[in-house]
């Protein structure tokens, strides 16, 4: 507790004004008013998790790995983009994917 | 039963029974400081505080136990005011102008006139002041419960305190003997 100010008379007038607020209803109100709780607690994290599992198959599956050129750091630096393009897809993908797990391990409804 | 209990029970079965008894145990300090926060448009305050109970049960799993249900509780509700106040004019963050200092004239040996306008007052406190008097001096939080609520700083909540007291005191000066009301 706050005890250098326990002392103070404003304190003490502030202490007695917090009347208690009568429910009337109030409790009826809110517990009629309450969606499922489960169903919002798992089920669109879930589905983020599903759909970067999916992905990530597709990814494995379907992105050309063969065909990529080796990582080059000239291409890097000069910025040739024609050399990047196959790596700059990789990279999207894979930080899709990060991005959708992370969001999915956080949520907060 | 505790809240412990109570909260476990909704957790395990969402019991809505339990989950009623904690709103009926906190509906009363809830609205009364929603109440405050809106300047006393209980009506506002109430849908607030509905709207607060409703989000404590979608995120009930998101609650560790570490703070005191109620802290957790005005946390939510504070969020919900703010939300609010981002929108609304008249629920700005600015104190009311203090050119009505000492403006309690009349019958300042009443103690009902005083609680009266103490409640005026609270009303024209800059509300991060008013909501961290209320929040510390009327529902008995400790500061660092009230920095946890509000967001902010430690250091900030004491100031807000202290500031905000000071501006009570000054606003209630005429009334000599407030100590004793």
């Amino acid at each position: 507790m706050n005890a250098p100010e326990e002392k103070d008379p404003m304190d003490t007038l502030l202490h007695e004004q917090n009347a208690y607020v009568d429910d009337n209803g109030f409790t009826a109100r809110v517990i009629a008013a309450l969606p499922p709780r489960r169903y919002r607690a798992w089920l669109r994290p879930a589905l983020l998790l599903g759909a970067a599992a999916i992905a990530t198959a597709l990814a494995i599956r379907w992105l050309t790995w063969e065909s990529l050129p080796p990582l080059d750091l000239s291409a890097l630096l000069s910025l040739d983009f024609q050399a990047l393009t196959p790596w700059m897809s990789v990279l999207l993908v894979a930080a899709s994917i990060t991005w959708a797990v992370v969001a999915a391990v956080q949520w907060d409804d | 039963m505790t809240d412990a209990d109570l909260i476990a029970r909704v957790l395990s079965s969402e019991d809505q029974n339990a989950f009623a008894e904690l709103v009926r145990r906190y509906q009363s300090p809830v609205r009364a400081f929603l109440a405050r926060m809106t300047r006393g448009d209980t009506h506002l305050a109430d849908d607030l505080a509905q709207e607060t109970f409703v989000k404590a049960w979608r995120k009930l799993h998101t609650y560790r136990g570490s703070a005191r249900f109620s802290t957790w509780l005005f946390g939510i509700a504070v969020n919900e005011f703010r939300s609010v106040a981002r929108q609304r004019k008249d629920l700005a963050l600015e104190e009311v102008e203090e050119s009505q200092d000492g403006a309690a004239q009349p019958a300042r040996e009443s103690v009902s006139q005083l609680r009266l306008d103490l409640t005026e007052s609270l009303k024209r406190l800059h509300s991060n002041e008013r909501a961290a008097i209320v929040l510390c001096c009327q529902n008995g939080l400790t500061h660092e419960e009230a920095a946890q609520v509000l967001e902010c700083p430690l250091g900030t909540v004491k100031t807000n305190v202290l500031r905000g007291k000071e501006k009570l005191k000054r606003w209630l000066a005429g009334y000599q003997d407030y100590e004793r009301a």
